[in-house]
C-alpha cells in the first residue's frame, strides 16, 4: 500500500516539474527578448510578412526566432485572420501591430493611440468600377446598384472618383456586398450586377473570366490615397523592445522586397507571396503587384510617412470617414515623432524607418 | 440524491442568480478593460451599451432609417419564409418516407448525407444555385433544416405503435384517414420539439449569409459595426437574438402544451 502510494506521489511529482519547468522557462525567457506581436492577412505587401518566416527571414511562432529577430533582440509573433478580424484584434488590444489600411486605422485610433510606422504599398488600380454590357460613362450607372463592400475604400474609391468626374453622390446606390461574392455574380452573369467596385484579386479575375467585363475607374486617378501600412500602439512602442520590433518588423518587409528585386529570387517570391491570396498565375500576380505599388525602399517609406506627401491625402480620408459614419468624430492626425505630434491620435510617424536605416549602418 | 427535485421558488432564485452573474461577470470584464483603456469600444460600459441601444433606436441622421426596424424586418422576413418552407418540405418528405418502403429507401440515403453539410460551408454554392436576393437566404435555411427535421419526423413516424395502426385497419380507416387521424396526431408534439431544436441552427445560416452577401439585416449590421469596432451597437444585436430564439423556443413549448397537453403529461 505504502509503496503504491510512493509511487502515485512520485508520478504526481514528475508531471508537476514536466509541467512547470517550461513556464518557468518561458517566464525567464520572456525576461530576456520581449515579444510583440503582429496581426495580418493576406494581401500581397502584408503577405511579405507570411513569406519572410515561410523563408526563415523571421519565425513567427511565439518563443522561436529568425535572424531578423535575432539581430534586434525581440520575437516577432505573427497572427494571421481575415482583415476585419485583425481590425477588431487591435481594436481591443490583442496584438501590438496591424497591417491595415490609412482609412481604416483611423477608426481603432479613437481609442489606441495608434501610430503608422511602414507603409507598405498604395493602390494604383488594385481597386476598381468593373462595368459589363454597353456602359461606358458613369453617368449610365445612375439608378443602377453598383456592389461593393461598404465603408471600405471601394466605397472611397468609388465616391472619389463619382466626385472626380463632375458627379453627385446621392445620384448613385452603393450597396454592401462582400467582394468576393459581387464578383462572382458578375463572373455568374446574374441579373442587377452590371457594376462593381471590388479590390484585386477580384478585379484580375473577374477581366479574365468575363471577357465583356472592363474597368469604367479604378485607384490610378487618386493616386497614393489608400496607403496599406503597419499601425502599432502608442503604448506598445512606448514598452521595453517596442522600437526594437518596429526596426524588426520593417527590416523584414524591405528584405522581402530585396528578395523581389533580385531576378534570380523575385518569380519565387512572387509566387510565395500569391499562393493564399488568389489563384492567380505568375504573369497575374507580375500585374497585380504594379497595381499595388510596394514602397520597396526606406527612402519611399519615409516620403510617403511625411506631412508634404500626405497630410492633404489624409484630410480627405478623414472627412469621407466623417461624412459616412465611419468614424463618429475626426481623429487628430498628426505627422512626425511622439514629440512633434503630441496630441495625435493617429501618428504618421517615420522615425522608425529612419531609425532602422540608421541602426542598419 | 441524483435528481431530487428543488421548490419552484428555488429555481426561479437560482435562475436570476446565474443571470445576475452573468451581468456582474461583464461588468467586472467591461471595468478591467478601461482600466487598460478608458477609451475601450470592444467591451463597452453600460452607458456606452446605453448609447449604442439608442443609435440602432432612433432614425439615422443621414439616412432617416432606423437600423433596428430596417434589419428586423429583412431578418425575420428571411427566417420565417426559410423555416416555413423547411417545415413544410420535411413533414412531407418525413410522413412519406415513415409510412411507404420504396420512398424510404429512395430518400432516407441522400437526406442522410445532406443532414450532415453544414449550410453555412455549403454557403457559396446556394449563392451560386440561386442568386443573392431572398430566395437565397430562404433556400439556405429551407434546406439547412430539412435533412435533420425530415429524418426527425421520419424515426417519430416509426415510432407510432403497430398496435394503434391495426386498431384503426380493423375499424375501416382508409389510408389517408389513418396517416390524418393516427399518424400526424402521434407525430406533431414531437415535431414542434424537432422545430424547437432547429431554430437556432437557421439563425447560424442566416447571419452567416447576411455577414457575406447582406445589404440590411442583423448578420450585416453586425459585421459592418464590428468593423467599425462599434461592439455597443453589436451586443444589443446579439441580446436582441437570444431574446427572439428564448421567445420562439418558449412560444413552441406553450403551443406544444396547449395543443397536446396528453404529451407533455404523459411524456415529461
Amino acid at each position: 500500500m505504502k509503496a503504491r502510494m510512493f509511487k502515485n506521489t512520485m508520478i504526481v511529482a514528475a508531471v508537476a516539474v514536466v509541467l512547470t519547468v517550461p513556464a518557468f522557462w518561458t517566464v525567464a525567457r520572456a525576461d530576456e527578448v520581449p515579444a510583440f506581436s503582429l496581426a495580418w492577412s493576406e494581401y500581397p505587401s502584408w503577405s511579405a510578412f507570411g513569406v519572410a518566416h515561410e523563408f526563415g527571414f523571421i519565425n513567427g511562432r511565439e518563443g522561436e526566432m529568425g535572424p531578423i529577430e535575432k539581430k534586434w533582440g525581440v520575437d516577432i509573433v505573427l497572427k494571421e485572420a481575415d482583415y476585419d478580424t485583425c481590425l477588431v484584434m487591435y481594436g481591443s488590444g490583442k496584438c501590438d501591430a496591424v497591417c491595415i489600411t490609412n482609412m481604416d486605422a483611423l477608426i481603432p485610433s479613437l481609442t489606441r493611440k495608434s501610430v503608422g510606422i511602414l507603409p507598405t504599398s498604395t493602390s494604383f488600380g488594385a481597386d476598381a468600377c468593373i462595368v459589363v454590357g454597353d456602359i461606358t460613362d458613369i453617368k449610365q450607372l445612375r439608378g443602377k446598384k453598383v456592389y461593393g463592400l461598404a465603408k471600405t475604400v471601394s466605397e472611397y474609391c468609388f465616391v472619389r472618383n463619382v466626385e472626380i468626374l463632375g458627379e453627385k453622390e446621392s445620384d448613385y446606390r452603393f450597396t454592401n456586398m462582400d467582394p468576393a461574392a459581387a464578383a462572382l455574380a458578375m463572373q455568374q452573369k446574374r441579373d442587377g450586377f452590371d457594376a462593381i467596385v471590388v479590390w484585386n484579386p477580384f478585379v484580375l479575375e473577374t477581366l479574365n473570366k468575363r471577357k465583356d467585363a472592363r474597368v469604367l475607374f479604378d485607384s490610378t486617378s487618386i493616386p497614393g490615397e489608400i496607403i496599406d501600412m503597419v499601425v502599432m500602439t502608442q503604448e506598445s512602442l512606448d514598452k521595453p523592445g517596442g522600437e526594437k520590433f518596429a526596426w524588426a518588423v520593417i527590416d523584414a518587409f524591405y528584405t522581402i522586397n530585396r528578395e523581389m528585386a533580385k531576378p534570380e529570387t523575385r518569380d519565387e517570391t512572387l509566387i510565395a507571396l500569391g499562393e493564399k491570396f488568389s489563384n492567380l498565375n505568375l504573369d497575374s500576380m507580375r500585374k497585380v503587384v504594379k497595381q499595388t505599388r510596394f514602397y520597396a525602399t526606406p527612402d519611399e517609406g519615409v516620403t510617403v510617412l511625411g506631412r508634404e506627401a500626405t497630410a492633404g491625402i489624409m484630410e480627405k480620408v478623414v472627412a469621407f470617414c466623417v461624412s459616412h459614419e465611419i468614424v463618429p468624430e475626426a481623429p487628430a492626425v498628426g505627422f512626425g515623432s511622439r514629440e512633434e505630434a503630441e496630441e495625435a491620435a493617429f501618428r504618421l510617424d517615420p522615425t522608425y524607418i529612419k531609425g532602422f536605416v540608421a541602426k542598419s549602418k | 440524491m441524483i435528481r431530487q427535485p428543488i421548490s419552484t421558488r428555488l429555481a426561479i432564485l437560482l435562475g436570476i442568480l446565474s443571470v445576475v452573474a452573468l451581468l456582474m461577470g461583464y461588468t467586472l470584464l467591461s471595468y478591467v478593460q478601461h482600466l487598460d483603456n478608458p477609451d475601450d469600444t470592444t467591451i463597452p460600459t453600460w452607458s456606452q451599451l446605453g448609447e449604442g441601444v439608442q443609435r440602432l433606436l432612433e432614425a439615422n441622421p443621414r439616412t432617416g432609417e432606423r437600423w433596428l426596424l430596417l434589419d428586423a424586418e429583412a431578418t425575420a422576413t428571411r427566417l420565417f419564409l426559410g423555416l416555413f418552407y423547411g417545415i413544410v418540405g420535411a413533414i412531407i418528405l418525413g410522413l412519406l418516407m415513415g409510412c411507404y418502403a420504396p420512398v424510404e429507401a429512395l430518400l432516407v440515403p441522400p437526406l442522410s448525407l445532406l443532414a450532415k453539410i453544414p449550410p453555412t460551408a455549403a454557403l457559396a454554392v446556394f449563392f451560386v444555385l440561386v442568386g443573392t436576393d431572398t430566395e437565397m437566404y430562404v433556400a439556405m435555411i429551407a434546406f439547412g433544416v430539412l435533412p435533420s427535421l425530415a429524418q426527425s419526423v421520419y424515426l417519430a413516424v416509426h415510432d407510432v405503435p403497430r398496435e394503434m395502426l391495426y386498431k384503426a385497419y380493423t375499424l375501416g380507416a382508409s389510408q389517408m384517414e389513418l396517416i390524418w387521424n393516427i399518424i400526424v396526431r402521434a407525430v406533431y408534439p414531437r415535431l414542434i420539439d424537432s422545430v424547437r431544436l432547429q431554430i437556432g441552427p437557421a439563425m447560424v445560416y442566416l447571419i452567416a449569409a447576411e455577414m457575406v452577401l447582406g445589404d440590411v439585416g442583423f448578420g450585416y449590421r453586425i459585421r459592418l459595426q464590428m468593423r467599425l469596432l462599434n461592439m455597443n451597437v453589436v451586443y444589443p444585436y446579439l441580446a436582441i437574438l437570444a431574446v427572439f430564439g428564448f421567445g420562439m423556443d418558449y412560444c413552441l413549448r406553450l403551443l406544444q402544451r396547449v395543443t397536446c397537453p396528453w404529451f407533455i403529461r404523459h411524456g415529461r
